[in-house]
């Protein structure tokens, strides 16, 4: 919310929180989503990422707090809501006696679409997620990859506003993956809000233009990449890549400011500062040094931490970190 | 709309599945095979009175069965989620379920009792006007027992955690319930059938309201 507690985002959370007999599955959760983010929701199993999806689509109704779509409290407007929303569930099933043509057909329907609306939506989305040839097969013949990227295709059909996906990329084949990811990525560029959650870091870091990390029913951290990175406790490590190694670094190892000094691959080293040491002057008198052993600089990087390790700090790190 | 294009399917639903065929050949099949091995009491009960018994309690609990069944199965496999994140009303769901369900229980029933009326016309010389009315009231009774034992089978398919629950709370109770619209018969009120007809609709609309409601506050 804005200062003058307006709500900007598409998706506000303010205090959410659920219970579930003695489980407290979501602690005061608030965020905000704006309009066209790709939002990355990671967090270990049962951290109480599928139960914030369901409490955002209608399926849970919230113990406490408030949740804005648009400008419809949910779940009170859930039919407004429903008409610009994509949902695909992380366990969901069709019907059996449905073919992927005819569960489209009800789907679209169901969300509002006209009859010749429906054909053509069919066939894009269908070749849009790489079932262009299973149209008229029955869905339990899929395979389990291919009833995914069909659950993707049903909560595409109807050009929603707002894409909420959980876990979507579980049980997909490296390529199939890589498919969904540069769908996704496609969404967020044509204006669709996606918000997606993921147990697997990568996936998040490869998609997500924003990133909120949730341990134990807690938002511990939300931001964009870089943001989560530059709070995460620095570092003090520099890494150096040589054009020219003369092998005669390790007498900088006894620099002041320098704490360790190893070789991280040929030609690269990495070096550990001292944080209590004057940062800058130690950095000026190791790059002196290394002019002065004759090696030659061809790059000098401060290494920030990976999604993992800021994932780990928090999640691992739990209600301290 | 909604709830015609629902029906539609869930008719579509029964066809694919055979459960239609084994309901409009299969039912009124199993009368006549019963019909034939019947052992002689000696009382002349008339085909159709019989088709009538056998298909109201078999019928009856063959489509609760098929209705507990279906929803507490696609509750399970979260079949509704996809459903009811999209703009419709949460009723139309199980309600078109039953309707299906009903529609294909009565036209067997209608199958079974034309059966039974063609094989009473050949086997009495005729249709005399008390077979003609013990045919409508039979029909009417199995209706009401099946909308009633139908609407039970949505009710404790939304209500019942497991299919075993399910299935075990509507053989026994649902069976109990659809009991309901022979009591005036069995009080022995002249005319009984309009009597019947409007306790099983009241009956199987109390139980259908129940159902939905707590379908509508479910959380999935």
């Amino acid at each position: 919310m804005s200062e003058s507690g307006e709500r900007n985002g598409l998706v506000v959370f303010e205090g959410i929180s659920k219970r579930y007999e003695d489980l407290l599955a979501l602690n005061n959760v608030s965020f905000e989503i704006e309009e066209g983010e790709i939002f990355g929701y990671i967090g270990p199993n049962g951290a109480g990422k599928t139960t914030t999806i369901k409490i955002m689509v209608g399926l849970l109704r919230p113990t406490q707090g408030t949740l804005y779509i648009g400008d419809h409290p949910m779940p009170d407007e859930k039919g407004e809501v429903h008409k610009m929303l994509g949902y695909l569930p992380q366990s969901f099933a069709f019907q059996e006696w449905r073919t992927v043509d005819h569960a489209l057909r009800t789907f679209g329907k169901l969300s509002g679409l006209e009859k010749n609306e429906v054909e053509h939506r069919i066939e894009e989305v269908l070749d849009l997620v790489a079932l262009p040839d299973v149209r008229y097969k029955k869905i339990v013949k899929l395979s389990g990859g291919m009833t995914q990227k069909l659950g993707l295709a049903q909560a595409l059909l109807h050009n929603p506003k707002l894409l909420v996906l959980d876990e979507p990329l579980a049980g997909l084949d490296p390529a199939s993956r890589y498919q969904i990811k540069q769908i996704i990525k496609g969404l967020g560029k044509s204006g669709t809000t996606v918000f997606f959650s993921s147990h697997i870091l990568s996936d998040v870091q490869d998609v997500a233009t924003k990133i909120g990390i949730l341990n134990r029913g807690r938002i511990m951290q939300i931001g964009t990449l870089d943001e989560l990175k530059s709070r995460f406790p620095k570092k003090n490590d520099v890494e150096i890549t040589l054009s020219h190694d003369s092998g005669r670094w390790k007498e900088l190892e006894s620099l002041t400011g320098v704490t360790s000094l190893e070789q991280s691959a040929p030609n690269r080293l990495l070096v550990h500062l001292d944080s209590k040491a004057d940062i800058d002057e130690t950095i000026h008198n190791l790059i002196q040094g290394l002019i002065d052993l004759d090696c030659r600089i061809r790059s000098f990087t401060p290494v920030f931490p990976s999604l993992d390790e800021v994932y780990l700090q928090y999640v691992e790190g739990g209600e301290n970190a | 709309m909604t709830f015609l294009l629902l029906f539609k399917d869930e008719l579509r639903g029964f066809y694919k599945s055979k459960v239609m065929i084994f309901l409009w050949i299969g039912l009124p099949l199993m009368t006549v095979i019963l019909h034939l091995w019947s052992p002689d009491t000696g009382e002349d009960i008339p085909f159709t009175a019989l088709s009538a018994i056998l298909i109201s309690s078999m019928g009856g609990t063959l489509a609760a069965v098929m209705l507990t069944v279906s929803i507490i199965h696609e509750k399970t496999r979260h079949v509704y989620d996809l459903f009811l994140v999209r703009p419709l009303k949460r009723w139309n769901l199980i309600i078109s379920k039953f309707f299906a369900v009903y529609t294909c229980i009565a036209v067997a029933s209608f199958l079974a009792l034309m059966l039974g009326l063609v094989i009473d016309y050949f086997s009495m010389g005729g249709a005399p006007e008390a077979v003609l009315n013990d045919a409508a009231q039979s029909l009417a009774i199995s209706l009401s027992m099946m909308a009633v034992s139908s609407s039970a089978g949505v009710l404790i398919g939304v209500a019942a955690p497991s299919v075993l629950v399910g299935a075990i709370l509507v053989i026994y109770g649902g069976n109990q319930i659809s009991a309901i619209p022979m009591l005036p018969n069995m009080l022995n009120i002249s005319n009984p059938v309009p009597f019947t007809i409007i306790l099983g609709a009241v009956t199987s609309c109390i139980l259908l309201v129940i159902a939905v409601f707590l379908f509508t506050r479910k959380q999935f």
